[in-house]
């Protein structure tokens, strides 16, 4: 196997000093001269007309310096994802959002903004503009949103209230399948509406220039597709638009692939208005009444099977709860189908899943994208029919898991798999052979395990548009400057991608910088999402590298009089093929230009040789990457407290199919992370509604994510597959953690008490309930 | 939010800028409530009296079997102090538990019963450990009960504007007694519990019979209810899994909790409360019975 120099090390993160002495600058920290602040009126009403609106108390408040609303800003339909921006036909991206609008849809939807001296005055400003609002009738159901009688939230074509297009696809026949299937498992699921709760909340600050120029620092994911939506919100041209992180984005896990909720273009708006930068930050309770959530919803699975084992046919049905406006409520139900259908291998399958829009918060991106919603129902049916027929349910698992070069439903090949690597390591981890013998009888605490595998994708090739660019300059000093459009969104992209560079031309990791999340001093890119960050932009990357090598190569054999074949790079030494590169000449005699004696010179004095002759070495990578699939198996240890109901969560074995760790402990970290979002998922997050459609959960007191205190023993396992397609192996890993936490948690707790729990979170009170029904 | 802060040097200088003024000031010490309330609007002070740096209430310590607690020593200190853990379990457990850790190094226990809310972790404790509170005022202190402290949620017969509370003050346990805490809660840190119960015990000689048992529970109620029909219950009988199991029906028969959105139904929280009552009255016997 290929040795590394760079790759597959635990280099320390080039952000990690800035950020531990909180010197590191995030949106929330920008200031500049003469910026003034932005507050925004909200929506009380789940759904409603504005009849008026009546800003002239609040614009005489001192220090009020302009107020927007649907009456000065522009009137230009657009999408705050960026599914507007890469949605491939022959599909439509759906435009459904104003920056303000005359009907407001969900509890805290915007109405309008102020831009004042500073953020009290806004907030007091607030409180004096007079909105008249003619109640309309709201839903908050998925299922009732469809009935005919339910007030329509925006007009579709694909159904009612159902937004973008009903995915359909699959293969073989569905009927036939479960025709021929000795058992079958039928069931639905219900899925709760969980919250990125990324630390920063959403922020921008903009600046509007004297020739129209439109500079936006802000928290998105994507600063290129940002771009493309601020230049249609306000017909701008996009290269008079810069769109930047600066340079740190405070997490993302999906909330703001496209813009950071409205920041954007209510603070382009504001400065467009007043003349002056202005700068919004959500608060927290914003950022939970109003940006982006996961989907919740109803997935329905079943499942055939033979008397053997044998998988024979799968149906998998979704109607995911979309909220108010579309964002990725057109993908979501897509990618929860692909990937759902994606594990096992059998002839017939089928699917059919679309969003239906409620008087909800919208529903976006969060991290598995509706994958972690499709394999709690699938792998609680692959549990049920494993116990239906007596099998063990880690063997039914690996009689049908994927194996490379399968038919599968996905429109590129399934090109590794380490998955049955995964579930052996995590079995041993874990202690699988321990199931079934945990209990002593009459014990109030039950414990039990259970697992889950799955697969997820390395970027959102072919279904959106997806490709990447990065350009490699080598300074004259021998330095070297990456350039690639995504941001570091605290996944470690601003370390793993020049690791990729480093290896690549041959040099080391001190000698590579990088610009990274700025329209302006990159070329485009798709952005940091989909698991994609490193696999599809590191492809760029090294096809940027690979150049740079390349071009430093012709040159150092004409140089050095030694065949181009015979030379190569390392540790920014280029020196003969097979010969101790770490005998460096720098500073000795043979390394002076043009000695017929060379043997090596180092990149620096090269690269300053060239540049006296009047040559520089720019790389340049320009990739549709590929796609490939990760794999993970999970397995989770938990108690139930059968006096209380409580669930815990004691020891987890995560294993995953990383193709090739570039950075092992950034990989163990994103599982970590992934793992401990999924226990959340599982065990105690949910954004519950009053009646009338207020949120109830809007604060991180009220929102139970896990804290340190209730993080489980986590072992994070690496399996590399080395995908041929990937950088140096690599597949994607940031969503990948997060995705079976549910499923298997699930069975864990059926393993314990005997109970399927069909719906999430596993709260005390939901469990305890479950568990006195079940003693009589 | 406030035009003065006031650092008082002794409990005569804070009494006596409470009285001078027009009756508004209010008493701050950790702040850890009091600051969100005034950020909030749902408190209004022109004047903030802090109460941390007087070296009196800075005392944490026991004498002749009286454990006393100064209203500036945070909930850290009682966790950590090995005192309280062998002389008042029951309270180290329950200020281990409130909020996290950077809270807990600055709330003060004091300002957890003050504050009056239904679900005060030291508060329910120190109901248990038939804990006082030695108030202060212009004219001299007097000790009350604090069963008696609370008027309403959110409300304690303390006027913060006229009277400062110095300490509490908790008989430590003796060789036949100990103390528990449980705590129901949907996450190890940052949560206000779904139910939170303390209990004391006090067994005979011979540890074969209840001497007699206090338990308090909340929030069943405006602050820690004392369940006294299953204190009756217990009171001289003999340790024995029926009684205790009676006892602790009769505990969940006594409490009244609300319906809570965010932190679980009525029937829900009277369903488990016996269970937990149950744990912590075994475990408090458990506890005297290995202390030999």
């Amino acid at each position: 196997m290929k040795t590394f120099n760079v790759v597959g090390k635990n280099i320390k993160r080039n952000d990690a000093l800035e950020k531990a002495t909180g010197k590191a600058m995030f949106s929330t920290d920008m200031n500049i001269p003469g910026m003034l602040y932005a507050k925004v009126l909200r929506s009380p009403h789940a759904h409603a007309l504005i009849k008026s609106i009546d800003t002239s108390q609040a614009e005489k408040i001192p220090g009020v310096k302009g107020i927007a609303t649907w009456g000065n800003t522009p009137r230009e339909l657009f999408n705050t994802s960026a599914t507007m921006t890469f949605t491939v036909p022959s599909m439509e991206p759906v435009l459904d959002q104003y920056i303000f609008d005359k009907v407001v849809r969900y509890v805290g939807d915007e109405v309008a903004a102020v831009a004042a001296i500073s953020e009290k005055v806004a907030a007091e400003a607030l409180k004096h503009i007079k909105v008249e609002y003619e109640l309309l009738p709201a839903v908050f159901d998925p299922l009732e949103a469809m009935k005919p009688e339910a007030p329509i939230i925006h007009e579709c074509h694909a159904g009612k209230n159902i937004p973008a297009e009903i995915v359909k696809f699959g293969m073989g026949d569905i009927e036939k399948g479960f025709a021929e299937s000795d058992i079958i498992f039928e069931d639905v699921f219900k899925l709760p509406i969980q919250k990125q709760a990324q630390l920063e909340t959403q922020a921008a600050l903009a600046q509007v220039g004297s020739d129209g120029g439109i500079t936006v620092w802000s928290t998105t994911q994507t600063p290129h597709p940002s771009r493309m939506i601020i230049s249609k919100i306000f017909s701008t041209p996009q290269s008079k638009i810069r769109v930047l992180n600066p340079p740190y984005v405070g997490g993302g896990f999906g909330v703001r692939i496209g813009l950071s909720a409205k920041a954007e273009p209510i603070a382009v708006a504001l400065s467009k208005l007043t003349g002056k930068p202005v700068k919004i930050v959500y608060t927290r309770e914003e950022d939970f009444t109003s940006s982006d959530t996961r989907h919740g919803g109803y997935v329905w699975v079943k499942l055939g099977c033979k008397n053997d084992g044998t998988f024979q046919a799968m149906e998998l049905k979704s109607a995911l709860n979309a909220g108010a406006y579309c964002s990725f409520s057109g993908e979501t139900p897509g990618v929860l189908g692909a990937m759902g259908l994606a594990v096992y291998r059998m002839e017939h399958m089928s699917y059919y899943g679309h969003s239906v829009y409620t008087n909800f918060t919208p529903s976006g991106a969060m991290r598995g994208f509706g994958n972690p919603q499709a394999m709690f129902a699938i792998e609680a049916a692959v549990d049920t029919i494993a116990e239906r027929i007596g099998m063990d349910p880690l063997e039914l698992r690996l009689k049908n898991i994927i194996q490379v070069g399968d038919n599968w439903c996905l429109p590129y090949t399934c090109g590794s798999t380490g998955l049955a690597e995964c579930v052996e390591k995590a079995a041993k981890v874990i202690g699988w052979e321990r199931r079934g013998t945990l209990n002593e009888p009459g014990s109030k605490i039950l414990r039990g395990i259970g697992m889950g595998v799955g697969t997820h994708c390395s970027n959102a090739w072919p279904f959106c548009v997806d490709y990447d660019n990065a350009i490699i300059t080598v300074q004259q000093d021998g330095s070297i400057l990456l350039a690639v459009g995504v941001p570091d969104i605290g996944t470690g992209t601003s370390t793993t991608l020049p690791q990729l560079a480093a290896e690549a031309i041959g040099v080391e990791m001190s000698q590579v910088n990088m610009t990274f999340g700025d329209t302006l001093t990159t070329p485009f890119d798709i952005g940091s999402h989909a698991s994609r960050t490193l696999y599809a932009a590191g492809t760029a990357v090294v096809a940027a590298g690979n150049d740079v090598r390349k071009q430093i190569l012709e040159y150092a054999a004409v140089v050095m009089k030694i065949a181009l074949e015979r030379l190569d790079i390392t540790k920014g030494i280029i020196h003969i093929s097979g010969s101790n590169e770490a005998e460096s000449c720098e500073g000795s005699g043979i390394c002076r230009s043009g000695e017929e004696s060379m043997t090596h010179i180092s990149v620096r004095e090269l690269v300053y040789h060239a540049h006296l002759r009047n040559k520089q070495f720019i790389g340049i990578g320009r990739t549709i990457p590929p796609n490939s699939p990760p794999w993970h198996a999970h397995f989770y240890e938990v108690e139930v407290d059968t006096e209380t109901g409580m669930v815990k969560v004691v020891k987890v074995a995560a294993a995953h199919d990383v193709g090739k760790a570039v950075n092992p402990m950034i990989v163990e970290g994103q599982i970590e992370g992934g793992v401990l979002m999924g226990v959340g998922y599982a065990t105690s997050e949910e954004i519950k509604i009053s009646a009338k459609g207020k949120p109830l959960h809007t604060s991180y007191h009220k929102y139970l994510l896990p804290t340190a205190m209730d993080a489980p023993e986590i072992h994070a396992i690496i399996v590399e597959s080395n995908d041929p397609s990937g950088p140096y192996g690599a597949k994607g890993v940031g969503e990948c953690g997060m995705v079976l936490s549910a499923a298997a948690i699930g069975n864990a707790v059926y393993d314990a008490t005997g109970i399927r729990f069909n719906e999430i979170p596993l709260t005390p009170e939901r469990v305890y309930k479950r568990l006195q029904e079940n003693k009589k | 939010m406030f035009q003065e802060y006031y650092m008082a040097e002794s409990v005569s200088d804070a009494l006596s800028f409470l009285n001078k003024g027009p009756g508004d000031a209010v008493i701050i010490a950790g702040g850890t409530d009091l600051l969100l309330d005034l950020h909030e609007g749902k408190k209004r002070t022109k004047s903030l009296v802090d109460i941390t740096r007087i070296p009196e209430l800075k005392n944490l310590s026991m004498e002749d079997g009286i454990i006393k607690i100064g209203a500036a020593v945070t909930h850290a200190q009682v966790a950590e102090s090995e005192l309280i853990w062998a002389n008042a379990p029951a309270l180290a457990m329950a200020a281990k538990k409130v909020g996290s850790l950077q809270i807990r190094n600055i709330a003060t226990v004091v300002g957890n019963i003050i504050n009056a809310q239904p679900a005060a972790d030291t508060a329910v404790a120190l109901t248990a450990l038939g804990a006082k509170v030695t108030i202060a005022d212009t004219s001299g202190t007097r000790d009350v009960h604090i069963d008696q402290l609370y008027e309403d949620v959110g409300k304690s017969r303390v006027d913060c504007r006229r009277e400062l509370v110095t300490e509490v003050i908790i008989p430590a346990h003796e060789q036949n007694q100990s103390s528990y805490f449980v705590r129901l809660e949907q996450r190890k840190a940052l949560a206000l519990p779904m139910l939170n119960i303390a209990v004391m015990v006090s067994l005979e000689k011979g540890q074969q019979r209840f001497e007699w048992v206090r338990i308090a529970m909340a929030p069943v109620g405006p602050g820690p209810m004392r369940a006294t029909n299953a204190e009756r219950i217990l009171k001289g009988t003999e340790i024995d899994d029926e009684i205790i199991t009676k006892a602790a029906y009769e505990a969940a028969a006594q409490a009244n909790p609300r319906d809570s959105d965010l932190r679980g139904s009525r029937e829900y929280r009277l369903q488990v409360l016996p269970a937990l009552v149950k744990r912590c009255i075994k475990t408090a016997v458990a506890q005297v019975v290995n202390k030999g």
